[in-house]
């Protein structure tokens, strides 16, 4: 005998049906929809610490892009077959086409289909693939749809939802599913899909399988669409044409942690359901008329400060049993909760519906794996370092700020450094507000996809420390550029890969000794200085990196003064940023020696006089800016500048370089205020006529705040003022000495 | 035709009423005169098994009707919520005729309402010569609802001084209104509920008591989503208009429609419909409501002072007497409006002078 049971994944109601309908006829033998390569994998799944929502991840070890998860909620039907086959000990096998022979085809098709490189490198991953990707897209959008209207729904999964999740009343519940999809199947063919050909000729075979192994009574669970193919059965030969001689590939399988938010189909999951929380709920309270949920939401909303009385949730369930005996249902389903809880609890407004769907609808639920499932030893050896960090892998997002002078602290902040090396994005570094090099900020979310990488990376090594240093000396060796080994060394250094560091800065060593471009040496300087203020805090090789800098700074020193001639508006720009940030890092260093040469280099690229124009005002006011250059000297070379002999396009630049981003120096140098000030007062109208647009375009860089100051401190006199003196010529003495008695007498002092 | 200026929801929908009467078979609660599902059907429309057409009332989420019905099958009273002009006393009216036949147990919200308006008053000649009496008393339409068993309706319940808001409270907890200079009390039949309406633009509006919020399921009505659905209202509210007022004109032409709800949409928004240019929000709510007043407007216009064919100029007075409430603020935003969108459109160049030599 045997019971074919059509089901829709992940739906509660099927999952109850598939329970009920096995401990009645109790089979022998229980065939699932899956992969069989994972059929050892299955007696894990009374194990106590296997707990849903977890998936069998099947990869193909030689290639890990190419893989597959197959998610099982507690209420997902397949699961409760399995346990039932497990409790009972009844025989469980998977019946779907072989994964290997499926991503076997898949290369090939892709071969003969794509061009090399078209499609980015998953194609398959997180596709819930045997269950009806295929099947689901056209099931889903067009033939239900049919009979959903038909019954006069307006959608066909809520339709479904009526006819066979919510039913109370189940027998011959299946064998209504077989025929109605067989009617589907005959009255809208699906175009002809060989995969899907294959996939039910490898069923139908695994169930011939069975019956020659003498077993009696067989239970089939498999998507609703399938159950028509595996009723009526070809001849055997037919299927067996049909399955020889597939290409296969080797596969894997492991279980691991799933997640309700993966499983929703928000998450461009294609068998996805909407609201695995919900499901979750009427999975273990079946009875519930409403009540215990409006119980969680009030209990939600109360954890979020929000009064929510006893009285509220009466209403509510009223409300939504009321709703649904106007909509003629003869239980409030999640719409109906979801409407009262809007129109009594929310006062009508939506924005708190959000949080509900966040934390109850979808929710934030994350399954368990036992300890001792084989699994790679790198991903062993990360929740070994998870459990004794004390740092859990969480479905929801969870902060902490490190303090990196406590131990375990410091720890935790290398590890997480680690895992960023190995590009396992679990956590992320966030910007720490306060001042001091001690402390972190990371925020962490666990995403059952990382177990992807984390089987990935296992290459490299089994631990992640072995791993991470290995990983980073082979990209330090394939790096080309010196910016991506700087990277590369800025995050090695806090993951206290030593020998890794060592590589890497050789590395730098190498590179910029053959680079020729100063412009990379001068992005990559500034880096470095960061990296090496480290040193305070960790206990690294700050000083091995100090030596790489000294070596490049004098590499800089040395053609600097070339790479500043003959260059375009835009590369003086560019390189203009660069001196700014140069200069900050040499002054960061403080090392009397650096900073020295560093004045020198800066001298020779004003002095000379093929100098880009805008590097040489800069340049100039650099010195300004350290005393090598005051008083009559500066004003000296500011005039040369901005003589009437130079080109005004030049001048200008040459002012836009000098006054650079220096607003608000100009309010407060005094000496600077001056000297800008003493030269526009000494021009006559007509150069001041020909200079203006110079100086309005300087002027333009900076902030509109600034600007009004400066206006303001032009009209008062300001600084300059000081230097020029007041107007004395017609002061008449007589007449002023008359009003003294009167201005004594208004400030109170007796004459 | 009835002379009167305008029909209470119940006489004029009255052969609605009675067809879904006929056909309603279902269980309907108490004192009630249609069942649930065909209170729904009345307020959104449908077609009955004898084949007779109920016209839509209410042009929208189907969803919220039923939720508004739902709450009046409780014992909680239902406010409708939203900004002005979406429908909201219009829904409560039919709710009621729907409901009880009867939609004229009504009180006006205003900052002046009192206690006695709500509860009951005294015939004082009657009081001073006999003395408190059943006589005496002067019931308000929530009183008389209670004793028949009806829907009453409250317009604009926030405009309502707090301490007076609260009087409901024992009407709506306890069902029950005491009098106690007689010793007596009045209490609800079933059958009794309450709709509130309350708008969320005013100013100087009172809020709630949470103590009255929680004897109130609210449901907040939006404005239409789409441009088609609100020019559906628009053509069906003004065509009845046109049928009431038997005006000499002839009924508009879609396109003017379109363009009215456009302008309306465009200026609520801030955005034109293509989404690519911004434009400054008016002050002025610009609902349906409006939209639809201002087509009508138009028509009257087109009838006695024009050649009884709606054109832009019967129309480009309502429209800036709707969009312009501020007269220097939103006369620059209308007129910005004015150049930079209206302009440039093709065919509404006529629009476009009409509106400009109005200003």
């Amino acid at each position: 005998m045997i019971h074919i049971l059509g089901i829709r994944h992940h739906g509660p109601g099927s999952a109850k049906n598939v329970k009920d309908f096995l401990e009645a006829v109790k089979p022998d033998i229980v065939l699932v929809e899956g992969p069989p390569e994972a059929d050892p994998l299955l007696e894990w799944v009374t194990h106590a610490e296997l707990k849903p929502p977890v998936a069998i991840l099947v990869y193909q070890p030689d290639d890990l892009q190419r893989s597959s998860f197959y998610p099982f909620a507690e209420f997902s039907p397949e699961w409760q077959a399995i346990t039932y086959a497990r409790r009972n000990k009844v025989h469980v096998r998977f019946m779907d086409l072989p994964m290997g022979h499926h991503l076997a085809l898949e290369n090939e098709t892709k071969k003969v289909n794509e061009a090399p490189g078209a499609a980015g490198p998953s194609v398959n991953s997180y596709a819930w693939r045997n269950n009806e990707v295929a099947a689901a897209t056209a099931l889903r959008k067009d033939p239900i749809a049919y009979l959903a209207a038909a019954a006069g729904y307006d959608d066909g999964e809520k339709w479904w939802e009526h006819m066979f999740e919510h039913r109370q009343n189940r027998e011959q519940v299946f064998d209504a599913v077989t025929e109605a999809m067989q009617v589907l199947r005959e009255a809208f063919p699906q175009p002809e899909d060989h995969m899907e050909q294959l996939r039910e000729a490898w069923m139908r075979k695994t169930i011939r399988q069975a019956e020659k192994e003498l077993f009696q009574n067989i239970a089939v669970i498999c998507g609703a669409w399938h159950a028509p193919a595996l009723v009526s059965m070809p001849k055997p030969k037919e299927d067996n044409e049909l399955l020889k001689g597939l290409p296969k590939v080797k596969v894997e399988c492991t279980w691991i942690p799933w997640t309700y938010s993966r499983l929703s189909y928000y998450s461009g999951y294609g068998a996805g359901i909407g609201s695995p929380g919900w499901y979750d709920h009427i999975w273990h309270h079946p009875a519930d008329d409403g009540t215990r949920w409006m119980a969680k939401v009030a209990k939600l909303f109360r954890t979020k400060q929000m009064d929510t009385s006893v009285a509220h949730v009466i209403e509510a369930v009223r409300l939504a049993e009321s709703l649904a005996s106007l909509r003629n249902l003869y239980k409030a389903g999640l719409e109906e909760l979801n409407e009262a809880t809007q129109t009594v609890l929310c006062n009508g407004e939506s924005i708190l519906m959000q949080l509900i769907n966040d934390e109850l609808i979808v929710s934030n639920r994350i399954g368990e794996v036992p300890q001792q499932i084989p699994k790679p030893p790198l991903q062993l050896d990360i929740e070994k370092l998870q459990k004794r960090l004390r740092l859990p892998a969480t479905a929801d997002f969870k902060d902490y700020t490190l303090d990196l002078r406590k131990e375990n602290d410091l720890e935790r902040s290398i590890f997480l450094h680690r895992l960023q090396l190995l590009d396992i994005n679990w956590g992320e570094q966030h910007e720490v507000s306060g001042k001091g090099t001690f402390k972190e900020l990371w925020r962490l979310q666990w995403n059952p996809e990382l177990s992807i990488n984390i089987i990935e990376k296992g290459n490299w090594g089994n631990t992640v420390a072995e791993a991470a240093e290995r990983f980073v000396i082979a990209k330090a060796g394939e790096a080309g550029t010196l910016s991506t080994v700087t990277g590369l060394l800025e995050h090695t250094i806090p993951a206290e890969l030593h020998r890794a560091v060592e590589v890497c800065i050789q590395s730098i060593n190498n590179l910029a000794a053959a680079s020729g471009d100063v412009i990379q040496l001068m992005e990559v300087v500034p880096g470095l200085v960061q990296v090496s203020r480290y040193g305070s805090v960790r206990k690294t090789d700050a000083d091995l990196v100090l030596g790489i800098v000294n070596s490049m700074l004098t590499r800089i020193y040395v053609s600097l003064p070339a790479a500043c001639t003959a260059l375009t508006d835009e590369a003086a720009q560019k390189l203009l940023e660069l001196f700014f940030k140069l200069n900050d890092a040499v002054n960061v260093l403080q090392q009397p020696d650096l900073t020295g040469q560093w004045q020198q280099t800066l001298q020779a690229i004003a002095a000379a006089d093929n100098t880009s124009p805008m590097i040489a005002g800069y340049a100039t006011r650099l010195l300004a800016d350290f005393r090598l250059l005051e008083g009559d000297a500066l004003v000296r070379v500011f005039h040369y500048a901005m003589s009437a002999a130079t080109p005004p396009d030049k001048a200008a630049a040459w002012l836009e370089g000098f006054l650079k981003g220096s607003g608000t120096i100009l309010l407060v140098d005094e000496e600077l205020w001056s000297l800008v000030n003493n030269w526009v007062n000494i021009l006559d109208e007509e150069t001041f006529t020909s200079v203006l647009p110079l100086l309005r375009r300087t002027f333009s860089g900076f902030s509109s705040p600034e600007r009004k100051k400066l206006g303001e401190k032009v009209k008062t006199g300001g600084a300059g003022a000081a230097g020029r003196p007041l107007a004395d010529a017609s002061l008449d003495e007589e007449r002023a000495r008359q009003g003294i008695p009167v201005i004594l007498q208004l400030l109170g002092i007796k004459s | 035709m009835s002379t009167l200026l305008r029909q209470h929801a119940e006489q004029l929908y009255a052969q609605e009423l009675e067809e879904l009467q006929k056909q309603d078979t279902g269980k309907r609660p108490h004192n009630w005169k249609l069942t649930p599902q065909a209170v729904v059907t009345y307020l959104t429309g449908g077609k009955l098994k004898n084949g007779f057409e109920v016209s839509p009332k209410y042009i929208g989420n189907k969803r919220l009707m039923e939720i508004a019905v739902a709450t009046l099958t409780t014992d909680r009273a239902l406010l409708l919520y939203g900004l002005p002009g979406t429908a909201k006393s219009w829904v409560s009216e039919h709710l009621s005729a729907a409901v009880s036949g009867d939609s004229t147990m009504i009180v006006q919200g205003t900052a002046g309402t009192s206690e006695e308006a709500i509860r009951y008053g005294w015939n004082y000649a009657r009081l001073l010569a006999e003395g408190p009496s059943e006589k005496a008393l002067v019931e308000t339409p929530i009183m008389r609802s209670m004793k028949e068993g009806k829907i009453a309706r409250i317009e604009e319940l926030t405009r309502i001084g707090a301490d007076v808001q609260d009087t409901l409270i024992t009407i709506l907890s306890e069902k029950t209104l005491p009098v106690p200079e007689l010793n007596t009390e009045v209490q609800a039949v079933k059958g009794f509920n309450v709709i509130a309406t309350a708008n969320n633009r005013d100013k100087g509006v009172n809020e709630l008591s949470s103590a009255l919020k929680r004897r109130f399921n609210t449901v907040i009505l939006p404005v239409p989503d789409s441009i088609e659905e609100e020019i559906d209202i628009v053509k069906r509210r003004v065509e009845s208009f046109e049928k009431i007022m038997e005006l000499p004109a002839e009924p508009p032409a879609l396109q003017e429609i379109r363009r009215i709800v456009t302008i309306f949409r465009e200026l609520r928004s801030g955005v034109t419909t293509d989404g690519k240019t911004r434009i400054k929000i008016p002050s002025g709510t610009l609902s349906t409501a409006e939209a639809i007043s201002v087509v009508n407007n138009g028509l009257a216009m087109a009838a006695y002072f024009g050649d009884g064919q709606l054109k832009a100029a019967d129309l480009a007075a309502g429209i800036i007497g709707s969009v312009v409430k501020d007269p220097v603020q939103d006369k620059l935003v209308w007129q910005e409006y004015l150049e930079t969108v209206v302009k440039p459109r093709e065919d509404w160049k006529d629009i476009y002078r009409a509106c400009r030599d109005l200003i």
